[in-house]
């Protein structure tokens, strides 16, 4: 086939308008989008096929075909295009000055690049209430909108919800989330990035920058163990906007709201930025020795309760210090699960897509592994996978009528596991099996499970994939690290990151905390070593399925903060240890030679380029 | 405590299991409430919702869609008076005029005081033979004329016996019978 | 029921119709219904009924006119699983009523024409999409096929044949775009009635993702009588191309108005002036719109264009739902264009950007000119939005009917249009079309 006279071979069912990605031609959207069913609801995508009706079609729905001769700069096509832009235009506010999507907008690039150079409107256009707050974090502007539907078309087919919805019809339509409450649903952010104009605005970033006044970098989400793809976008050393990132090995270009609201504490005024020594600034060296001090040679009167966004780096430093001069200390990773090491042929998330069956143990994916779980969604939904869920309780997979759902009692998952084998949708499933298994949050004995799922996985034919919670679990659990030990009765606490779930023991009588912010809990610390944050720190993390992504920070570490491979070792030397790394790309080879899940390391790859922004985006076929 | 009573919300339980996917319930489900309340408040489309286990919000974009749905209150009696083209042709503009002046209203779907009456001018109702026409109390009336809708308002107004009660418009139900 | 205004004892359709309790079952088989619905299932093979309807050259009458026998074809029989009959009894057309004459005169004839569509696709459930102010059609409805369940014809073994038949009704609830098939079979599976983007086409992924055949009831009312009397009978009726009857449904400026059966290739001037008796004393017709309000309108001058689908569309206009509205010269045609975009942008679903805008701001544009706003500016966009909302700009035939009001008023009415936006005066009665 051929567009615009360039000739294209693509594979059958690809859309004209995929097709056209691949030799750059540009034909402009608004409703349609990779990861959503076409709907043909925008009409802006029209184009001239030929063989075909006299008319214009649109590219979104209409699959290519052999010899087809598309032409997007026919006159046909070309005022079909200026006239719906036109039609855009007609009750636009025109707001573009105030506006946060002014300068990444499609509405004003596509107008630009296919749309009339002189406008007939001047008549009044319609007025809406705005901006109206579609939660804390998101805002709506119904002046804006071109009702391309992507935001409830991904709430309905993507996410499984319907709390933001389309009210009235007809011109008077608008989005709406349902009786004008809240949303509450953990993706809502996404609807952000779909939004092809300014009608869905995040609220924390509000008026905060233009977009071209922002640097980017692409790292990896610090929030769970799924590990997204993230943008991080930068200006004048703050962290202002985190946006998805599309990586179809995991997220398919999704995050959960966790990840894309949760970081203004980056930014915040009291961010410990000096160590603290009884009360007092100090300097690197003094607090330092003084941290030494306290937990040198304690044994296992010495407790570290580990951040669950520890990274590969700081958990291979950590195990080095625990080999050595802190042998014996207790160690508790912050948020873990009480699952077991995986499965070296674990289930990898990608393929959940292929998946027949899909079954669900002890975990309510939608709280555990959000991202997860909207791809089991699209397994179920997109491509016919059946779902059994064993859970207590009711779990957000149910949104799904035809779910199967086992309740049992709470305890009791691998005795329900091991009953599955006979069930009816297992004993000839057509296809492959993912069997995805959470701990119950403590409720049920992950060993049990985990050796019934393996069972059950070998049985029927499927693969396995333990829900590890926190961010970096699984290469805790790869360095030895992460430790599952009750803190009660040590003398001396190193509080790293936020404080022990179950609260600091009172028989602590050497405090010492390393985080980013000063908490209640620890008020009563000794020594007080400020940390970086995930929009500083070099290092990686493995994710759930076992893939190690690195961080790539957006803001320079400013003195007097330290990165942490630094202080780690500078913490060994004052406990006697040399270690003698001068870099971080040294921890990490070393890491790499010692530890073989951490063998990634070796060769950590270069930045990801910033992309150059186009518009169209990237090519899908 | 529910707004809509038990019996109702039976049966709208019931629905779903009468389609090949449970979605198609909602506009039945809405039938019911709607009946049973004059009009479908938030309310009772969570509860409509919450039943047929679906988010309020798909309830909601729904029932704004179609206009036989009314999610402000109306009149015990309901004027829908066609004002399309082959009724507007035959006088149809003069009998809204009266017919806003009989019952004292100014626009459509404002209720009058006692609470009686409210009109919609709506689109073809398809029996444009008999134009204009209107719809009121599920049936509807032909031939109108200023004089004939003043006489269908008297007649509601006075209470008589043939018009006490508006009609119900689907078929007598039997529990748990066949839709 | 009211006096019925309309043909009886008619040649296809209406051929019964006047007779004392039609609506009953027993005296619907003392005429001889339901003997096509035997003759179909124990004399017929699927196949040859579907063959019947293609000799017939029966074309939809619901508007679009597509071969019926053709659509009956594209559903493949030997699929496995559920197959639907969806009808579409949501009339919304503006002038047009012929469906609810059918019904209210004959619901088991509605009822046998399903039956045997659904026997001949293959289709065990049929579903009756009505619109929700059909009161008495749905009650009629409901009564028949509660007696045609008593009876045996529906249920598990019709007429001894082990083939299960069901219909159920659905009430619609407000909204004209549901007669677009698609948007009726979203709102069949409760959701908001915005049509689907084609293809897939209903015959491969219609009701609830399956093969569903879709069809007007005047379409199934049609089906019994060719089977009773064979297709090459009916194609002996009308014209070649487009044989056979419908049912118009006139109404407006005329004496008499009714549905009436009417061989097609007859002229519309018969169907005015003979049928509907014409415009009332003194008054001439001044318009038509000769196949519902989105069929493009046709001047008095044109009174002579025959009913068949070809005249129609060398006269830049269509057979559509079958609804000929009649306007006098005492009317004035950009009020009639106002109140009919009016209605096509309250009837827009919102989906597709041409049809949810373009209507709005014609109508605000019409309005400025009726309000003695008018200038070029207004003549011009209307022409412009106009040409915006037809061909391919839509995702469904709404907007191209509200872009054939536009279009076809000026066309045929320029003058009227300028002394409107132009000179600010309304001069009915003065004015004559354009031919």
């Amino acid at each position: 086939m051929t567009i615009d006279g360039q000739s294209v071979t693509v594979p059958p069912g690809t859309l004209i308008v995929e097709a056209a990605k691949n030799v750059g031609v540009e034909i402009p959207v608004f409703c349609y989008h990779h990861k959503l069913d076409p709907v043909g609801a925008c009409r802006l995508c029209l184009v001239d096929i030929a063989p075909g009706p006299p008319r214009p079609q649109t590219a979104c729905t209409t699959p290519v075909a052999p010899n087809m001769v598309i032409k997007t700069q026919s006159a046909m096509a070309v005022q079909a295009r200026a006239e719906i832009l036109e039609f855009e235009l007609v009750n636009h506010p025109l707001d573009c000055p105030v506006c946060d999507k002014g300068g990444e907008c499609p509405l004003q690039d596509f107008t630009f690049r296919h749309g009339y150079p002189t406008s007939r409107i001047d008549g009044p256009r319609l007025h809406f209430k705005k901006p109206i707050p579609l939660s804390a974090n998101i805002a709506l502007d119904r002046e804006r909108c071109v009702l391309c539907y992507r935001c409830t078309r991904y709430y309905d087919e993507i996410a499984w919800e319907q709390e933001l919805t389309t009210g009235q019809r007809g011109v008077q339509s608008f989005i709406t989330s349902q009786f004008d409450q809240p949303l509450t649903s953990i993706f809502s952010g996404n609807i952000i990035d779909l939004c092809p104009v300014g009608a869905l605005t995040s609220r924390v970033w509000r008026f905060e920058s233009r977009p071209w006044d922002m640097t980017q970098t692409g790292s990896v989400c610090s929030k769970c163990a799924v590990g997204c793809s993230v943008t991080l976008w930068q200006r004048r050393g703050q962290l202002v906007r985190v946006t998805s990132r599309e990586n179809d090995d995991i997220d398919e270009g999704w995050i959960c709201d966790r990840g894309r609201f949760d970081y203004t504490d980056v930014n915040d005024p009291k961010r410990l930025r000096v160590p603290v020594v009884k009360g007092a600034g100090s300097t690197w060296n003094t607090a330092i020795d003084a941290l030494a001090a306290g937990i040198k040679g304690k044994g296992p009167k010495l407790g570290i309760s580990l951040p669950q966004d520890l990274t590969n780096e700081e958990a291979f430093l950590f195990r080095r210090l625990l080999d050595g001069p802190l042998k014996g200390a207790k160690v508790k990773m912050h948020g873990r699960t009480a699952l077991p090491e995986p499965d070296p042929n674990q289930l990898l998330i990608k393929e959940i897509d292929d998946a027949r069956v899909i079954v669900v143990v002890a975990s309510d994916t939608e709280k555990d592994v959000p991202v997860v779980n909207l791809r089991i969604k699209k397994a179920v939904s997109k491509r016919g996978a059946q779902l059994i869920v064993v859970h207590p309780d009711g779990v957000d997979l149910d949104r799904n009528p035809h779910t199967v759902h086992v309740r049992n009692a709470a305890g009791s998952a691998a005795a329900e596991v091991e009953k599955l084998a006979s069930h009816e949708l297992l004993k000839s499933p057509g296809g492959p099996v993912a069997i995805l298994f959470g701990d119950g949050h403590g409720s049920e004995d992950a060993a049990d499970l985990a050796a019934a799922c393996a069972e059950l996985a070998s049985k029927v034919g499927g693969k396995v994939m333990p829900l590890y919670r926190a961010t970096n679990e699984r290469g805790a659990l790869d360095a030895g690290v992460a430790g599952w030990d009750k803190l009660d009765g040590v003398q001396a606490l190193l509080s790293w990151g936020p404080p022990p779930t179950a609260g600091i023991p009172s028989s602590v009588k050497f405090l010492a905390t390393w985080d980013h912010l000063q908490r209640p809990d620890h008020s009563r610390a000794a020594v007080v070593l400020p940390a970086t944050t995930f929009a500083e720190q070099q290092g990686s993390y493995t994710n759930l399925e076992g893939r190690v992504q690195f961080l790539r920070p957006p803001i320079p570490v400013a003195e007097p903060l330290k990165e942490s491979w630094e202080v780690l070792t500078e913490l060994a030397v004052a406990l006697g240890l040399e270690l003698g790394y001068t870099g971080i790309f040294a921890v990490q080879r070393d890491a790499a030679q010692t530890l073989p899940g951490l063998a990634d390391l070796a060769e950590p790859p270069s930045p990801t380029p910033v992309p150059t922004p186009v518009l169209i985006g990237p090519a899908h076929p | 405590m529910t707004v809509l009573s038990e019996h109702i919300l039976e049966e709208i339980r019931d629905l779903p299991s009468k389609f090949p996917q449970p979605r198609s319930a909602v506009m039945p489900a809405l039938d019911l409430a709607q009946e049973e309340l004059g009009h479908l408040t938030p309310e009772a489309m969570t509860e409509v919702a919450h039943e047929l286990q679906l988010d309020p919000g798909y309830v909601e974009g729904v029932a704004t869609f179609y206009t036989l749905f009314h999610l402000a209150p109306t009149g015990k009696h309901r004027f829908y008076v066609c004002t399309n083209l082959s009724c507007m042709l035959r006088g149809a503009d003069d009998v809204v005029a009266r017919l806003k002046s009989e019952i004292g209203v100014h626009e459509p779907g404002e209720v009058s005081k006692d609470g009686l009456f409210s009109y919609e001018e709506v689109e073809c109702l398809g029996a444009c033979e008999y134009a204009p026409m209107c719809r009121v109390d599920h049936a509807y009336h032909y031939d109108l004329t200023p004089d004939s809708i003043a006489r269908l308002v008297a007649e509601r107004r006075n209470g008589g016996s043939a018009v006490a009660a508006p009609k119900k418009a689907r078929a007598p139900r039997k529990r748990k019978a066949d839709a | 029921m009211p006096e019925l205004r309309g043909t009886v004892g008619g040649p296809v359709v209406t051929e019964w119709f006047g007779t004392q309790d039609l609506y009953k079952l027993d005296v619907y088989k003392q005429k001889g219904g339901y003997a096509a619905l035997r003759k179909a299932m124990v004399d017929m093979k699927p196949v040859d009924i579907t063959n019947e309807v293609k000799t017939s050259g029966l074309r939809g009458r619901g508007g679009a006119g597509f071969a019926t026998g053709t659509k009956w074809g594209f559903i493949n029989r030997d699929m496995p699983g559920p197959k639907y009959v969806v009808v579409n009894a949501d009339e919304s057309e503006p002038g047009t009523s012929k469906d609810r004459y059918i019904i209210e005169n004959s619901p088991h004839m509605v009822l046998e024409g399903i039956m045997i569509a659904a026997y001949a696709v293959g289709a065990n459930q049929a579903w009756v999409y009505i619109r929700g102010e059909y009161d008495e059609p749905y009650r009629m409805l409901t009564e028949a096929i509660a007696e045609a369940r008593a009876a045996g014809y529906l249920g598990p073994k019709p007429m001894g044949i082990d083939f299960p038949l069901d219909i159920r009704l659905y009430r619609g609830h407000g909204a004209y775009i549901c007669g677009e098939e698609t948007a009726l079979l979203e709102s069949l599976e409760g959701k908001r009635a915005q049509p689907r983007s084609r293809p897939p086409f209903p015959a491969v992924k219609g009701a609830w993702g399956r093969p569903t055949l879709l069809n007007n009831v005047e379409t199934l009312a049609t089906v019994p009588w060719i089977v009773n009397h064979g297709g090459s009978e009916y194609a002996k009726r009308g014209t070649e191309k487009s044989p056979g009857t419908r049912l118009m449904s006139v109404s407006g400026n005329v004496k008499k108005p009714g549905v009436y059966e009417v061989e097609l290739g007859q002229t519309f001037r018969h169907v005015i002036m003979e049928l509907g008796g014409g415009p009332p004393d003194g008054r001439n017709v001044k318009v038509f719109w000769p196949g519902g309000s989105s069929a493009p309108v046709l001047p008095e001058s044109m009174l002579d264009t025959h009913t068949d689908m070809e005249a129609l569309a060398a006269a830049r206009s269509m057979g559509g739902s079958g609804g000929v509205i009649v306007m006098d010269d005492s009317h004035c045609i950009i009020r009639a264009a106002h109140r009919l975009l009016k209605f096509y942008a309250h009837e827009s679903c919102g989906k597709c950007t041409p049809c949810r805008v373009g209507g709005d701001w014609a109508v605000r544009t019409y309005e400025r000119i009726l309000a003695n706003e008018g200038s070029q500016v207004e003549l011009d966009i209307l022409q412009r939005v106009s040409d915006a909302l037809q061909n391919g700009r839509c995702l469904c035939g709404l907007g191209d009917s509200a872009g054939w009001v536009i279009d076809s008023t000026i066309r045929h009415f320029r003058s009227e249009y300028e002394d409107h936006a132009l000179r600010h005066e309304c001069n009915v009665g003065a004015v004559t079309a354009l031919a």
